[in-house]
């Protein structure tokens, strides 16, 4: 076990460099040029050359990877071409921070929904509920955000006034309500035929069948056998949703005028902002790679056959 | 420069032609603006204050009682007088506090307080020096100051600000400034000729990297040796004493003093800039009617009143920009912002007399600038005059503005719009005719179907599609010519470095001028030599005219060179000329007064005030 484990911690940083290494090169060959963007239209070609110069743009693509891989590694990802002076940790942090809160609070509603659901529909299996139930839950899926964002926003901020329009205050505010259920309720959907599923499968296994021939209650059946169970599987589905959470829901963000990462992400495109968009990506790998990790530990935990061939 | 304004807007096209210039509320990525978040901007539409503007009656008449510096006003003395000609009037202290006293002080006091909240995007730098774009010039605009500065009186663009008055030399290449007495930055520290000196010869530093200095402080005799990194100081920048500051410049030109309204001339604090290094922007001490009281990038920007402004300072206590985006229409609605621009798809609703949202629209007065299309002439087959002629001669805008843009747009037919310094009324332009767009087609090496290049139409944005206008115009083109060309969309960082490597044929883009002068549309887009001509246009001619235009002390004569040399420019059919600013609505809280946009695009916040009786 532990040896599977450091081999693939040993992974990490190669995979890393790779990532990094290849967002960096998008910089070299994607058309247009920060320093172009800096100067503004009105710019004289020399203004230009000096920008470039000041960042260093005109060093060989090698010799800037390697720059920014060395001061990588000392925890130092470098200053935005964008806000001049600004250091992409401190740029990033806040953000990144807003978006890991929206995330967690719209990830608590979508498991909050879903797998009650899951559990109720499994339940009812064979019954009209079920089907509908499902079906209604795809509708919800299916609907795209640029059309439910508005229309929460119009019947809870406009008619209803409830809650306001736009912003941010942290996860336990008024402003996490609409942006949660925005993102948490479609994506309830998934756990909840995830939990469907896993729970149709233990409704199928002898010792349900043994707990209700012991007399057991439905109700203690239900909880302590069936639901336990058909969690177990859920857990290793958890894991890997962990790499998500730090990235950013770009259209919930923009329509409720949430500061997080995304903004900064797509404005880091447009700007050709390299410091920042390379730290993101690397971010981005870093969580993927360790959401992998986990969800392979847990499977291992979880199924000891796993855990052998390693 | 607002130049990328008008392009954000360019690249929304007919969206926003409709809406006509709002931002569109969608949350789909706009194009970017070079420098600025691409985002729906409730900022960044071109605004006029409702009817109500108490302000101008009251505390601003010194802007109208300066005589005025208008580079026409400057010329004229220049022209007339022997020796020294003093341009402005020695009154104006006085108007100041006479004005100060007109307004009731109760009056003034009920005005005086309350948070004006807007829906911005983060601004590129707030440094002066470094400001080329439209957001980080709305916001310097507010924190600090030159000797000069915009109204948006049409008769009377250009004020004195921190000058009292200045005089020209006879020979019209010196200037000497007056301060006002008792001038402080926002910390209460002195502000003298000293830092005037001091923050342009900053400006230059090389170290500072400011990308426009040359354009506007350049024509100071020395600032270019700087800005070259071979000397420090300027010798055409001289300090008499505290108070008076003399200014040398290379030649005449007599619209210097115009450029002097530019963020890039402002005065800053020199132990704020050495003691803050690169990041002293963070904390900004300046001489603008407002301070910088917070600001969190991507989340909110606030501004608090200076009382240490030199005139009566601004009634309001804050300004917030919320700058993390949302939907501008429903904000608006639910009071959370004050000022939105009308989304396409809400502006029927609206724009109802029977809404009560109606009763907040205001209308906004036509904004100088000019939509076109431009020819690249050096590539084929733009490199023949009879072949762009042709094209001109085939577009129908009439046609056009009525059926694609419901009249909204004002067809254009020169660079200069109408109401701008040096628009000429009587310019002829190539308007519509078939025939001889057929006949100017024959006349070019391409009037042979088979030897025309393929041609490739670029356009900003990332849209998805070219603005329903441009599609049009390439129907008219090939219906009237046979003419067939291909759209290409590409984002704004590509588009400028392809335009800046002069690697498209043909493209679309709008100019909305810097300074009110006829210089900053006509030398600096067809001059031969100028760094931003993307046309690659070269007329030894029209080069002449400007040239003689640049120095030329007699307003009324240097309007007529640059009229002659944008004729030629038209006949030369260097572009397109598509729309000129067309008016526009967009809603404003009814509880906001004196908010207004002057018409080279950019507002002044020291004069908005917010009716109390609810709070906000």
């Amino acid at each position: 076990m532990l040896i599977y484990i450091s081999r693939r911690l040993l992974w990490t940083p190669v995979l890393l460099f790779v990532a990094g290494l290849f967002i960096f090169s998008l910089g070299s060959v994607a058309p247009g040029d920060p320093a172009e963007l800096m100067a503004g239209q009105r710019a004289d070609p020399e203004a230009i050359a000096r920008i470039r110069d000041r960042l260093g743009l005109d060093d060989p693509f090698l010799v800037q990877y390697t720059r920014y891989a060395a001061n990588a590694l000392k925890g130092d990802f470098g200053e935005s071409y964008r806000y001049r002076g600004r250091d992409v940790i401190e740029l990033l942090g806040p953000k990144l921070l807003v978006s890991l809160e929206l995330n967690i609070v719209s990830y608590v509603v979508t498991l909050l929904i879903g797998l009650p659901l899951g559990f109720w529909a499994a339940m009812r299996q064979g019954t009209w509920k079920d089907p509908t139930m499902t079906t209604f839950m795809l509708l919800v899926y299916a609907l795209p955000v640029f059309f439910t964002a508005p229309f929460l926003i119009l019947v809870f901020a406009l008619w209803l006034d409830w809650i306001p329009v736009s912003g941010w205050s942290g996860m336990f505010s008024t402003h996490a309500i609409l942006p949660a259920f925005t993102i948490g309720v479609p994506g309830a959907f998934v756990f909840m035929r995830y939990m469907r599923a896993s729970t149709l499968d233990v409704l199928g296994q002898e010792y349900v069948r043994t707990a209700h021939g012991k007399g057991m209650g439905h109700m203690t059946v239900n909880r302590r056998h069936i639901a336990r169970n058909a969690l177990l599987p859920i857990v290793t589905i958890l894991g890997f949703s962990l790499a998500g959470l730090f990235g950013g829901s770009l259209i919930v963000e923009l329509i409720y005028g949430i500061p997080g990462v995304s903004r900064l992400a797509l404005e880091a495109v447009f700007q050709r902002d390299y410091p920042v968009l390379t730290t993101l990506t690397l971010l981005g790998a870093t969580m993927l790679a360790i959401a992998n990790l986990v969800a392979d530990i847990m499977y291992s935990l979880i199924d000891p056959r796993i855990r052998l061939r390693a | 420069m607002r130049y990328v304004r008008r392009l954000m807007i360019a690249g929304l096209a007919v969206a926003v032609m409709l809406a006509i210039g709002c931002s569109a509320d969608e949350p789909t990525p706009v194009p970017p603006t070079a420098t600025s978040v691409p985002e729906p901007t409730a900022t960044q539409v071109p605004t006029k204050a409702p009817e109500v503007q108490p302000t101008s009656s009251g505390v601003a008449p010194t802007a109208t009682a300066i005589a005025a510096a208008t580079s026409t006003a400057v010329a004229e003395a220049t022209a007339s007088a022997g020796e020294q000609a003093t341009v402005v009037a020695e009154e104006t202290a006085t108007a100041a506090s006479q004005a100060a006293e007109d307004v009731d002080d109760r009056e003034f006091d009920a005005r005086r307080g309350g948070v004006f909240r807007l829906l911005g995007t983060d601004p590129v730098t707030f440094d002066p020096a470094l400001t080329t774009d439209s957001t980080s010039y709305d916001i310097t605009l507010q924190l600090f100051s030159g000797l000069t500065r915009l109204t948006d009186d049409p008769n009377n663009p250009i004020v004195t600000d921190l000058a009292e008055s200045f005089t020209v030399s006879s020979d019209g290449t010196v200037y000497r400034f007056v301060l006002r007495e008792g001038l402080v930055f926002s910390d209460g520290s002195p502000l003298t000729a000293f830092d005037f000196k001091w923050s342009w010869e900053r400006a230059a530093l090389p170290e500072t990297g400011s990308p426009i200095v040359k354009e506007f402080l350049g024509d100071i005799v020395g600032i270019n040796d700087i800005v070259d990194g071979n000397a420090t100081s300027a010798e055409g920048i001289t300090v008499i004493d505290d108070l008076t500051l003399e200014v040398e410049i290379d030649s005449p030109k007599p619209y210097f003093i115009a450029k002097l309204t530019y963020p890039v001339t402002f005065v800053v604090n020199r132990d704020n800039v050495e003691s803050g290094g690169e990041t002293w922007t963070e904390a900004p001490i300046g001489s603008g009617p407002f301070v910088l009281k917070s600001y969190e990038i991507g989340v909110s920007m606030v501004l608090a009143r200076n009382d240490n402004y030199w005139d009566t300072p601004a009634f309001l206590d804050e300004v917030q920009f919320i700058l993390a985006g949302g939907s501008a229409m429903a904000m608006y609605e639910n009071e959370e912002i004050h000022v939105t621009g009308i989304p396409a798809a809400s502006y029927e609703r609206v724009t109802d007399p029977n809404e009560q949202l109606s009763q907040e629209v205001v209308d906004v007065p036509a904004e100088f600038v000019t939509y076109y299309i431009g020819f690249n002439v050096e590539q084929a087959p733009f490199d023949d005059v009879h072949f762009r002629r042709a094209l001109n001669f085939a577009v129908d805008k009439e046609l056009i503005a009525e059926a694609v843009l419901n009249n909204r747009a004002k067809p254009a037919y020169g660079p200069i719009p109408p109401g701008f310094v040096g628009f000429n009324p009587d310019l002829e332009g190539l308007r519509f005719d078939a025939e001889k767009a057929q006949e100017e087609l024959a006349m070019s090496k391409y009037a042979d179907p088979e030897s025309l290049p393929r041609i490739v139409f670029t356009t900003p944005g990332t849209g998805g599609s070219p603005p329903t206008y441009l599609l049009a115009v390439a129907d008219m083109w090939a219906r009237t010519l046979g003419v067939e060309v291909e759209f290409q969309e590409v984002e704004w960082a590509t588009f400028l470095q392809e335009i800046d490597n002069y690697r498209l044929q043909v493209f679309s883009l709008a100019w909305s001028p810097d300074y009110p002068d006829p210089h900053t549309f006509v030398d600096v887009l067809f001059r031969s030599d100028s760094s931003i001509n993307q046309t690659q246009y070269a007329n030894d001619e029209v080069d002449a005219l400007l040239d003689e235009a640049t120095t030329e002390p007699d307003p009324a004569r240097r309007v007529q060179l640059y009229q002659q040399a944008e004729q030629i420019i038209v006949n030369d059919a260097v572009w397109v000329p598509m729309w000129w600013g067309t008016e526009g609505k967009i809603l404003v809280n009814r509880r906001v007064n004196g908010f207004r946009i002057s018409p080279l695009g950019s507002y002044y916040l020291k004069d908005v005030w917010i009716e109390r009786e609810i709070d906000f």
